[in-house]
């Protein structure tokens, strides 16, 4: 809302054309907080600690290590050139992912009570939760390359592609996490389902390990049938593969991202009216 | 609805509300899962009862008008509050708004305790629609006005419950709105803050603003609304001019409060005694000039207290005292025997006293009563019923000619 002179602004209940519509006009509207709920987000996670912002950037390479140190001889690591960047390349994709839909589903049901008590564009915290994952990725963004650089890996021109592919993932994220939002809102246990869904799915990826070594009797549906397999593609492609991606490695995980982007926003916007009811 | 005979500032409907219900689905069981959930679907279980916070309710209200809202807990006034600033949508008829809402429904939503207080001045800010740019001019004047000072800069755990309040009030009244939105919340903060607020809200007000307010003060509803609208089970029972609506709502009050009362009183007569008292209290009644039981009286009128108790031994000179309070604790009176030099000699058996009040000079309130038996001598509370009866004054209905305070002094005006 700008500021309004006179009774220019009216808010008619009967008179709205289409919620879907209207919500993205909103969410434009509300930009500005937006910008203050990822700020929150962002600043209130590491208040109390000494290092503050910069877990964003040690918390992935300490899962690095982890990974590195565990896994690394079990996947035949020898067949990448360089398995931590590998592995951090990955995980970065991987844990924007889970932490956007995690987060857009945990801010509606529990931090929720704010809708019914003042009114804001519902999809909100979805959005912040996707912008708060976008800063935390483009942060760690910094020891990706540093790992890049001390295991003797290129840092190829592609990377200035890197963000269109966080931006395609970004849209699966936001569009899921509404999608799931909506579900936990009526089906509370969804939140704890959603976890264990998360770690199986997780482990069916790619993430920490070559899609070599899958059995390849499998190996084509778990990956062609595996939204986050193109995703987490899309994103080493630029980085740590140092290529562009072809038109069917782009075109696959944004058709994808449109797809579920579209229907998330269609369902939780549709459905929205009722929240306030139900939180 | 008789509003023509009522000035209002403008004609300009600023909020309508025609035929608009909102209807709440309560599921009647919890079904929490999934799995339970597609069963019940399939086996037709699923059942929901429906409850009408607002039924068919219509309304208007023109611009720079104070409309109140009153009404029992539950009678649909948030429910109509939150129909108009936007948090929730009707589930039939239509609801027109027409400026910028600030709400008042809940001061300080959306604060987080982490953040500091310049921090969450943004973000509340931002919440209710305005844009950093804004919130940077607003800032300095909202400091001032919460008389935050160099807490302004400490996470918000660290504030008092009132200092938040007084944050949130300050932001969210900051820019004059087309349309305020008030619900109890007057009563945040301590006595000069209030003070302060109400300031606020009527210099709001005197620029032209739409006030909506609900209060279960009645007599800040009449002082300050000009319509106002009683609300009861979801439906509009009378919407009339403010002190036509407060005077029917106070009467059917004061019958319901009337029979609660009494029969409350009854309940509470034998209280459980477990230890021995030589002397107990059996029962008090309240009476009025024709000796009837009665809780709620108008002032002038009489009061009779009848204090009954039963003597276990013989007892030299029995005390017994009365106290009266008003609700909020302060003490108006303690009249006792031994100042009426009224002398008790108890034998075994029952007995009692009574005080007549010929004409009570208590104003409008809630009271209560505490009743006492000391024995004289050695000053030793033997029986004591403490603030357990309670009684109401309410002048509706009646010719009472002042209207504030605590007291009426019973004095009369002349020309000199």
């Amino acid at each position: 809302m700008k500021s309004q002179t006179g009774l220019s602004v009216v808010y008619d209940s009967t008179r709205r054309g289409s919620v879907v519509l209207e919500e993205l006009r909103e969410i434009f509207n509300y930009r500005y907080l937006i910008l203050q709920l990822v700020r929150r987000d962002i600043l209130t996670r590491y208040k109390r600690s000494f290092l503050g912002v910069a877990w964003t950037m040690l918390n992935p390479l300490g899962m690095m290590l982890v990974w590195t140190i565990a896994f690394s001889q079990f996947f035949k690591a020898g067949d990448l050139p360089s398995y931590p960047a590998y592995v951090l390349n990955g995980l970065l994709a991987w844990t924007f992912f889970s932490q956007t839909t995690t987060a857009s589903m945990v801010n509606l049901v529990w931090g929720g009570g704010l809708l019914n008590r003042i009114y804001i564009p519902r999809t909100s915290f979805a959005v912040a939760a996707m912008g708060t994952g976008l800063v935390n990725i483009g942060l760690s963004m910094f020891p990706l390359i540093g790992v890049m650089l001390v295991t003797g890996l290129k840092v190829h021109w592609s990377i200035l592609f890197a963000p269109i592919s966080v931006l395609i993932l970004a849209g699966f994220a936001l569009g899921l996490g509404l999608l799931i939002s909506t579900l936990a809102v009526y089906f509370p246990d969804i939140a704890e389902m959603y976890q264990i869904m998360l770690m199986a799915w997780m482990f069916l990826t790619p993430v920490m390990y070559p899609v070599t070594i899958l059995p390849e009797a499998y190996r084509f549906y778990l990956t062609m049938l595996n939204p986050m397999y193109h995703m987490v593609t899309l994103f080493r492609i630029p980085i740590y593969f140092g290529r562009l991606p072809t038109p069917s490695e782009l075109l696959i995980p944004l058709g994808i991202s449109l797809f579920f982007l579209t229907l998330g926003w269609l369902v939780f916007t549709k459905k929205s009216d009722e929240f306030s009811y139900r939180i | 609805m008789a509003e023509k005979a009522i000035a209002l500032p403008t004609d300009q409907t600023i909020i309508e509300l025609s035929d608009v219900s909102v209807k709440y689905r309560v599921p009647q069981e919890q079904i929490g899962t999934f799995k339970e959930y597609f069963i019940r679907l399939l086996e037709g279980k699923v059942k929901h009862r429906s409850f009408n916070a607002l039924n068919k309710v219509s309304l208007s209200v023109h611009r720079g008008e104070v409309f109140g809202l009153i009404g029992h807990n539950g009678a649909g006034k948030s429910t109509l509050l939150k129909l108009v600033a936007k948090v929730i949508r009707p589930t039939g008829g239509r609801v027109v708004v027409k400026g910028r809402v600030a709400p008042l429904l809940e001061v300080g939503a959306g604060f987080h305790p982490e953040l500091t207080g310049r921090e969450n001045i943004f973000l509340n800010g931002t919440m209710l629609g305005f844009s950093h740019e804004e919130m940077l001019e607003k800032f300095p004047r909202i400091v001032e006005f919460s008389e935050l000072g160099d807490f302004i800069d400490a996470p918000l755990r660290t504030y008092s419950s009132g200092m938040s309040a007084r944050l949130g009030f300050a932001v969210a009244t900051d820019t004059q709105p087309d349309i305020l939105i008030v619900d109890e919340v007057l009563s945040i903060g301590d006595e000069a803050f209030q003070h302060k607020s109400y300031e606020r809200i009527l210099s709001i007000k005197a620029q032209g603003a739409t006030i909506l307010l609900v209060s279960h003060s009645m007599s800040m509803i009449e002082s300050i609304c000009q319509r106002a609208a009683w609300l009861h089970r979801g439906q509009i029972l009378c919407l009339d001019n403010a002190k036509v609506v407060v005077d029917q709502y106070l009467g059917r009050v004061s019958e319901e409060e009337n029979r609660q009362l009494i029969a409350a009183a009854h309940l509470d007569e034998f209280p459980a005694q477990k230890e021995y008292k030589p002397i107990e209290i059996r029962q008090v009644r309240l009476l009025n000039d024709q000796d009837h039981d009665q809780q709620v009286f108008h002032t002038g009128e009489s009061v009779q207290v009848q204090i009954e108790y039963v003597a276990h031994e013989p007892i030299d000179s029995l005390e017994v005292g009365i106290a009266v309070h008003r609700q909020d604790g302060v003490h108006i009176t303690g009249p006792n025997t031994t100042f009426d030099g009224l002398d008790i000699p108890i034998q075994p058996g029952a007995g009692g006293v009574a005080y007549t009040v010929p004409s009570i000079p208590l104003m409008e309130g809630l009271y209560q009563l505490s009743v006492a038996l000391v024995n004289r001598d050695g000053n030793r509370m033997l029986d004591y019923h403490d603030h357990y009866y309670t009684f109401r004054i309410n002048n509706r209905g009646h010719e009472v000619r002042e209207r504030y305070g605590l007291m009426t002094l019973k004095g009369e005006w002349r020309l000199l």
